[in-house]
């Protein structure tokens, strides 16, 4: 269901690419945030990028585009230079257009992250048809993320404690310190796929072409709730950009 | 019974690893077996569960029978119903992001259903006394919580019989006489148990028979004298200085928000041999990569003789301290063994020809002189690990940093590493060791620091910090179990 929502939004804010329509459905979005107890840390490192990255995409896109009526200079006439960087009201539009869209994709996908149990979605994958090996190797893949940089943070620490310094003077030393770091760590994640694959047919995987499953998620009154609105609103989102709502359009 | 017959098995078709091996286990029997590393210990173990040869390749004659069934007739997976293997490293085995869906892998595959396999999941946590794990997120266990999952998520599969290969490398001594006590549990439910391990001690009480295996052979175990060849004379010839090699004062270090030591205080001698010891997550190789210069820390400050490690380059403190880390994959970075063991010469432009002659005897003396032309990489893991120590030291440094270098290791590696640690005490250099290895930290070491929860709770003579740890409530340290 939050998959489908997900999928919904992205969808939709492809097709129709309106920034109050998307700030409208990324305030909903921050609300949802609050709902679910997900701390939302402006300020911290990754949070503080992606606003950073938000903000320069707007002011590229003041800045570069100069069609539509000129609101004002961002450097003004001084003496007989200039004006310089016309602000018009088509580039504030197109920059929000971006910016917003931008903003409720990462948003939307955070919340989905952060409120979505990945082994019950691998799962869930496997309810609508996809075969359990496929959808299995999501959540291996998540299982061992955090073991392969923490092993890659290792290997710099042997490095360094070594004297062994990552150097990029020449192709030779380019390709000596890929190595230095790239053998030592596929050595070792070759070594766990040997006993990872033992471990787990040594505990039937594969036994059946079914598995039964210790927690299920249930598909509750609520989910068809969402599912319709999602894809109302996907639909909703096509006819506006084929322009067959003018009415509507004019707003939105 | 578990049963296998004329057993004879090579990798290459050339070098025989298992010869004519005849073996018997019958339910409700522990059989231990020990042997030196590369003795092929691990490759009867995955022969008695089936994997040779339907997944490990290589040539292999003679018959394997469980209950009387001969394995030719049986899937891999009806002999994994039956024969279950837990293999040495457990985080390679975990495969799932919760312990209770870990749990429940095997039953999940088997189609048991969600209300028998709840039980099943409880019961097979209950019975290694790791209840409390259930909820928990796998990749946030320490070494020892996920080994006792690796082996209740096996036996959740309910299988006849059970091999163990070496579970006792990544626990402490709470966690190895736990291992002890479930494996007398498993006997009373009639398991088939085997144990493969260096260390017998802690579970000769469970066992009913003990058996080596030696190039491939195996033949009645008998106990040896010593491990390491006797204690070595003197723990610190030179007179211990007032001056010290390397400090800590006061230092605190996190990760994130997770605070792992706090306000350590510890200066390191010439000539003393010191045991870091505690349990699984106290902060032991934290405290190591700290006196390397490899982490800051949050507070305090750390200094190799004079000077503050913030203050040296990496390389002055390579030249001064040498890092065995835990994981030998992680610390090889060269094509040949010989190459892998001059690189801190070449690194530190110290090619003396003193340094590289006596890089060629430690070569010798590891038992690796023969692979020197050899990619490291396809060394056994116990070689792998007298390479890093050879390849650390090779330049002499003043301080030994090891962590863990014990595991994994026959007698002929521990005499060598100990040799080694010995040594560099005796010219007038010093050497911190993590270890759980209580025999060790007993008879060869001059100062024991204990850790708990990142604090320094005892630092003393190994005698009395033993003493101390078991009139504080701690009898999984004390010297009565050493002494047995």
């Amino acid at each position: 269901m939050k998959l489908c929502a997900l999928v919904s939004i992205a969808v939709a804010t492809i097709v129709y690419p309106s920034w109050r329509l998307s700030a409208i459905v990324l305030l909903s979005i921050l609300v949802c945030f609050r709902l679910s107890h997900v701390p939302l840390r402006l300020t911290k490192g990754r949070m503080k990028f992606i606003l950073t990255f938000a903000a320069l995409m707007l002011l590229l896109q003041i800045i570069v585009i100069e069609n539509g009526s000129i609101l004002f200079y961002l450097l003004p006439q001084i003496g007989s230079l200039g004006p310089f960087f016309p602000v018009t009201d088509f580039g504030i539009e197109r920059g929000l257009d971006i910016v917003v869209r931008f903003l409720l994709i990462i948003f939307s996908s955070i919340l989905f992250v952060s409120i979505t149990d990945p082994t019950l979605l691998a799962y869930s994958l496997v309810r609508i048809g996809i075969p359990y090996r496929y959808a299995f190797s999501l959540v291996l893949a998540l299982r061992f993320l955090p073991l392969f940089d923490s092993e890659n943070n290792i290997v710099r620490m042997a490095q360094q404690s070594r004297g062994i310094s990552l150097e990029v003077g020449s192709i030779h030393k380019i390709l000596r310190s890929v190595r230095y770091t790239f053998f030592p760590l596929l050595v070792s994640a070759l070594s766990r796929v040997d006993s990872l694959s033992l471990s787990m047919t040594g505990r039937g995987f594969g036994y059946s072409d079914k598995r039964t499953y210790l927690r299920i998620t249930h598909w509750s009154p609520s989910d068809w709730a969402i599912l319709a609105i999602s894809v109302i609103f996907t639909i909703f989102c096509f006819i506006l950009a084929l322009g067959l709502l003018p009415q509507v359009s004019r707003f939105l | 019974m578990l049963e296998a017959r004329h057993v004879t098995f090579s990798y290459d078709g050339i070098q025989p690893v298992l010869r004519s091996i005849d073996l018997t286990l019958q339910r409700g029997e522990t059989l231990l077996i020990t042997g030196p590393t590369g003795s092929g210990k691990s490759t009867l173990a995955k022969f008695l569960c089936g994997f040779i040869p339907r997944i490990v390749r290589g040539e292999c004659s003679g018959v394997l029978s469980i209950d009387g069934d001969d394995a030719d007739s049986l899937t891999l997976t009806e002999i994994a119903r039956k024969v279950s293997l837990v293999q040495q490293d457990p985080e390679s085995q975990i495969c799932t992001l919760t312990v209770s869906d870990e749990v429940a892998f095997g039953p999940e595959n088997y189609l048991i259903k969600p209300e028998v396999m709840t039980r099943l999941v409880d019961s097979s946590l209950a019975s290694i006394g790791s209840s409390h794990l259930a909820g928990r997120l796998t990749y946030a266990l320490s070494g020892g919580e996920k080994q006792r999952v690796v082996i209740a998520s096996m036996l959740a599969c309910q299988p006849d019989y059970l091999i163990l290969d070496e579970p006792s490398s990544s626990l402490d001594q709470k966690g190895i006489l736990q291992l002890g006590q479930i494996l007398s549990e498993l006997k009373k439910k009639n398991l088939g148990v085997i144990c493969i391990e260096h260390h017998l001690e802690p579970f000769l009480p469970a066992a009913d028979r003990v058996l080596s295996l030696s190039e491939g052979r195996l033949f009645p175990w008998a106990q040896d004298v010593g491990r390491r060849g006797g204690p070595f004379q003197n723990h610190s010839v030179l007179p211990i200085e007032t001056d010290a090699l390397a400090s800590m004062k006061n230092v605190s270090f996190a990760y994130a928000d997770r605070p792992v030591i706090r306000r350590v205080t510890m200066a390191i001698h010439r000539g003393e041999v010191i045991a870091l010891m505690g349990d699984n997550g106290s902060g032991k190789t934290t405290l190591l990569c700290l006196l390397d210069g490899l982490l800051n820390p949050l507070e305090g400050e750390i200094c190799l003789g004079a000077n503050s490690v913030k203050r040296l380059s990496k390389k002055d403190i390579a030249k001064k301290v040498a890092m065995v880390f835990q994981n030998p994959n992680n610390q090889i970075f060269e094509r040949t063994v010989s190459r892998e063991q001059l690189l801190t010469l070449d690194v530190l432009g110290l090619k003396e020809s003193r340094l590289t002659e006596n890089s060629g005897a430690r070569l010798d003396e590891a038992g690796l002189a023969e692979f020197k032309d050899r990619n490291p990489f396809a060394l056994s893991h116990g070689q792998k690990r007298r390479l890093n120590v050879c390849s650390a030291v090779v330049h002499d440094p003043d301080l030994y940093l090891f962590d863990e270098p014990f595991i994994g290791q026959d007698e002929r590696g521990q005499r060598f590493i100990t040799n080694t640690i010995a040594e560099r005490a005796r010219t007038g250099g010093a050497c911190v060791v993590a270890t759980h290895d209580l025999p060790f930290a007993a008879e060869y070491c001059s100062r024991l620091v204990f850790l708990e929860n990142g604090s320094l709770l005892f630092d003393g003579r190994p005698e009395s910090v033993f003493h101390r740890l078991e009139q504080t409530g701690r009898p999984e340290y004390s010297l009565g179990k050493v002494a047995s």
